[in-house]
């Protein structure tokens, strides 16, 4: 075929004849390298948006255990404690508990008071009657 | 008895915090915050006062003495505020900080005002105490110690103070020269120190956990079980009846001989002060966690015969008849601060009022002038209301009948030891003199007599006065240092009184009882009850046979004696409990029928119940009243012939002087007997009653004044002499004997005749008053 003396001279015509400086070919593969990029990008920042989403729920997910973690030992640290303040109040209770005894204690003794001054009385009037 | 108490939910304040009151319903607190707060417990309200500078962090605070030896306080009232910065604050009650001194190095520990509000004593972390003028310029540094001083203490009279020095206590005299009393306390270091100014007792409380209660010579009269953390807090109520013992997650409220009443445990961490209002109804603490916690007593009885009174809150008291199980309810307008059941009337003193109640329905109410009663006391007629101004008698219905009056009245130091009331006499102790007790006629508040009060020979600790019988025979029983029982006669004519022993060995307590004169005691710690005391001034010898010991009573330490109603004695015992002990109504019957002259049912009483002591008080009785028929028979039933025999020759005395002068020689009254002769002109008989008692120089004086029967006064002394074999020695005997002859015949003649003299008289005597009837 012979050559074109416009394509010689660079210069081309595309299909709708418009004129134009650059090879038809290359203009091609251009506007397809440039749909390739742009593709490229958009499945880049889908790929972001995916991972970022996984850290967070990573993130998330930590927070969560971190405070499982606080959680799990302050309740071993409570229950330890129970049994300290189990003994506190035992203690108490027992503190309690003794003073309550002093108390029946003194009842104990005020009541065989009482009783014996009871006796006497009724020796002193069983004497009494006796003698009349 | 117990105490109830109060927490807000939320503590108002953050750690270490003082607490102190102004009046019985406002309290002052302090604390690291730097906040000082008012708590009005009448609305419940609190406000802050003031805010501190930031670098004040309070440790103490202690409000200067509202009264002074019963005068109203005219200062502004004002508050010392210790730091830790080694300063202290005087404030103003709106909170204003008047002077700020730089006291000690280091923290000041505690700061405290005397009783007089002349001086405020400092104490510190360096170890020094200082003493401070009111308005805080130095005064001296009483003392300088290695350790920091942790609490320290005024004396009863401002005169001493107490404070703590590692594990020891020091009571240390202000007067420099005087002896310091120091001696180890506790076996860790001591936190906290109190000294009473009514009963003189001191408290401690330490590290080793225990607290104790000390008199104020340091002997230890008790000491509590260990805790389960230190006693970091206590406090006396002013009246000294009860104290408050604070620990971790603890308070606890104990009697003056230290066993404990209550124990609470509220959620307040340590309980770093306790502070008492004045009235001693209300307490407040201050916890470590913030809080300050807020405590009144109830729960408190009273007993009379078969009344049981309780206080159940503070404004309201539940009466029970045991005998039937009525319960009434007793309301008050405001809190109840004392009371008093005996003689069939409460009486209550609230802080504005005071009740009488004779039955439970309709009160008889007056108002009181000063608020805070101290003492009430009971007679059968009256009652006595001490507060901090003065002592009143009051009838039941409610008339100001006197208030007695002596310089030198401290009326807020007054205890039931040292006041006594009886219907017609009220007796106090002298408080600058403890040898004196003060005597003042019951109805008019004047001093007895010719004004002059009663001298004891030792310090006196307890008075008591017999509760029946006419004014004229009114006895006191007194125990004094030695712990003696002495009886003596309240009103006299002229010549000092007698003041007979009747206890034999240590007398711990005593109580008169409230229907006849008898008086019972603790004795050796055997209840031991004196039938008859007064016996002691007609027949000593006789004292030991009235006596009723019960064999049994063997109390457990230190009983005290709290009433003799009837026949029953209620004590209590060291640890608290009460008994009690009934003791034969016997003696009751026997004092009734004596008053009422009726010798022949005591007789009856007497040969019915075969008791020996009661025959041995008929005897006494019988003397007293010089019936001499009644008295023969009983000292014959206890066999005591020396005095039957005695008895009879005192019956065969010609005449009613001789008579009169030989019974009054029966009780050892030999000045008595022979003045009554004197005054009858029976001279021979007078010198004659000195001759039997080998008063011969008595004898010979009586003759020589008289002129007549030297003779005999000579005759009698050389017979004496012969007998035992000695020679004259005195120089007035030898000097008559060259002038007088002795002539034994003419002598007897010469008696003879003053005897017939006599009879003719007397028989002279009866036939006029026979004409004349």
């Amino acid at each position: 075929m012979a050559k074109d003396p416009l394509a010689e001279a660079g210069f081309y015509f595309d299909e709708l004849n418009k004129l134009r400086v650059l090879e038809p070919d290359v203009s091609q593969k251009t506007s397809e390298l440039k749909e390739e990029c742009k593709e490229f990008v958009d499945k880049i920042g889908q790929f972001q948006k995916i991972v970022g989403g996984l850290i967070e729920l990573v993130d998330e997910l930590a927070k969560e255990a971190e405070t499982e973690k606080m959680k799990a030992i302050g309740a071993r640290n409570l229950l330890k404690s129970v049994a300290k303040q189990r003994e506190a109040q035992q203690q108490q209770l027992q503190a309690l508990i003794a003073e309550k005894k002093i108390q029946l204690e003194r009842y104990r003794v005020e009541y065989e008071a009482l009783s014996k001054v009871e006796s006497e009385q009724n020796e002193f009037i069983d004497q009494f009657i006796l003698q009349k | 008895m117990r105490l109830k108490t109060s927490l807000l939910k939320e503590p108002k304040h953050i750690l270490f915090i003082c607490v102190g009151w102004t009046t019985a319903d406002e309290l002052y607190s302090c604390s690291d915050d730097h906040q000082i707060l008012k708590w009005n417990l009448l609305t419940s309200e609190t406000s802050l006062v003031v805010r501190l500078p930031e670098n004040i962090y309070p440790i103490d605070l202690h409000w200067f003495p509202k009264t002074v030896g019963g005068k109203k306080q005219t200062q502004a009232e004002i508050f010392v505020l210790t730091s830790t910065d080694g300063k202290f604050h005087l404030a103003s009650k709106i909170g204003r900080i008047e002077k700020s001194v730089e006291a000690h190095k280091g923290a000041v520990l505690a700061g405290r005002w005397n009783y007089d509000g002349t001086a405020l004593i400092t104490a510190g972390e360096d170890g020094q105490i200082k003493i401070w003028s009111i308005n805080g310029m130095l005064r001296s540094t009483l003392a300088n110690q290695g350790s920091p001083v942790y609490s320290v203490a005024w004396g009863p009279d401002s005169d001493r103070i107490l404070y703590t020095s590692g594990k020891q206590l020091v009571i240390k005299p202000l007067q420099p020269s005087a002896k310091v009393t120091q001696w180890k306390a506790h076996d860790g270091v001591v936190l906290k120190v109190d000294w009473n100014s009514v009963n003189d007792l001191i408290l401690s409380g330490g590290e080793d956990c225990k607290y104790k209660v000390w008199d104020s010579f340091g002997r230890l009269l008790y000491s509590s079980s260990s805790h389960d953390y230190p006693v970091t807090s206590l406090s006396w109520v002013p009246d000294g009846e009860v104290f408050a013992v604070g620990s971790f997650n603890t308070l606890r409220l104990c009697d003056k001989t230290g066993w404990s009443y209550a124990l609470e445990m509220p959620n307040t961490g340590s309980v770093f002060s306790l502070a008492w209002s004045a009235d001693g109804t209300q307490l407040a603490g201050a916890c470590g966690n913030g809080h300050v916690i807020f405590a009144h007593v109830v729960e408190q009885h009273w007993e009379w015969k078969n009344f049981v009174i309780t206080l159940t809150k503070r404004r309201t008291m539940q009466v029970r008849n045991v005998m039937n199980d009525a319960v009434d309810v007793l309301e008050f307008r405001d809190r109840v601060i004392k009371a008093s059941l005996a003689y069939s009337h409460l009486v209550v003193a609230t802080s504005l009022q005071c009740y009488v109640y004779k039955n439970w329905n309709t009160p008889l109410i007056f108002d009181l002038k000063e608020g805070t009663v101290s003492l009430i006391l009971q007679a059968e007629k009256y009652f006595l209301l001490v507060d901090g101004a003065g002592l009143y008698t009051f009838s039941y219905e409610g008339r100001l009948i006197s208030s007695p009056k002596f310089p030198g009245m401290r009326a807020d130091i007054l205890n039931a030891q040292s006041v006594s009331l009886s219907t017609d006499t009220i007796a106090v102790r002298d408080k600058n003199d403890e040898k004196v007790i003060l005597l003042f006629d019951g109805l008019t508040g004047k001093a007895l007599g010719d004004g002059k009060p009663l001298t004891h020979k030792l310090e006196v600790v307890e008075i008591a006065l017999d509760q029946c019988g006419p004014s004229t025979e009114r006895k006191i029983a007194l125990i004094d240092k030695n712990r003696d029982l002495y009886l003596t006669s309240v009103r006299h004519l002229g010549r000092e009184p007698k003041i007979c022993k009747i206890g034999e060995t240590m007398v711990h307590s005593m109580a008169w009882n409230d229907a006849a004169n008898i008086l019972c005691g603790i004795q050796d710690k055997q209840l031991t009850v004196w039938y008859y005391p007064s016996v002691v001034f007609t027949d000593k010898e006789l004292l030991p046979k009235t006596l009723y010991i019960k064999d049994d009573s063997e109390f457990s330490r230190a009983p005290h004696i709290l009433n003799y109603v009837g026949t029953k004695v209620t004590l209590r015992q060291g640890d608290g409990s009460l008994v009690y002990s009934s003791v034969p109504p016997y003696p009751a019957l026997l004092h009734e029928y004596s008053a009422s002259v009726r010798w022949e049912d005591a007789l009856r009483l007497c040969r019915f119940a075969k008791d020996q002591s009661l025959w041995a008080c008929l005897a006494g009785m019988a003397m007293a009243n010089r019936e001499l028929t009644t008295a023969e028979m009983a000292y014959a039933a206890i066999g005591e012939l020396p005095r039957v025999q005695y008895i009879n020759f005192i019956k065969e005395q010609p005449s009613k002087e001789s008579c009169l002068a030989h019974i009054l020689m029966f009780s050892g009254q030999v000045q008595e007997a022979e003045a009554t002769l004197l005054q009858a002109g029976l001279i021979y008989q007078a010198i004659q009653v000195n001759i039997d008692l080998f008063n011969w120089e008595r004898a010979l004086e009586l003759a020589v004044k008289h002129k007549t029967h030297v003779d005999t006064v000579l005759a009698y002394k050389e017979k004496f002499l012969q007998k035992f074999g000695r020679k004259e020695t005195n120089k007035r005997f030898l000097q008559y004997a060259e002038g007088v002859e002795v002539d034994w015949e003419k002598i007897q003649a010469k008696i003879e005749m003053e005897l017939s003299k006599e009879r003719e008289k007397a028989a002279h005597a009866s036939v006029r008053s026979s004409l004349a009837s």
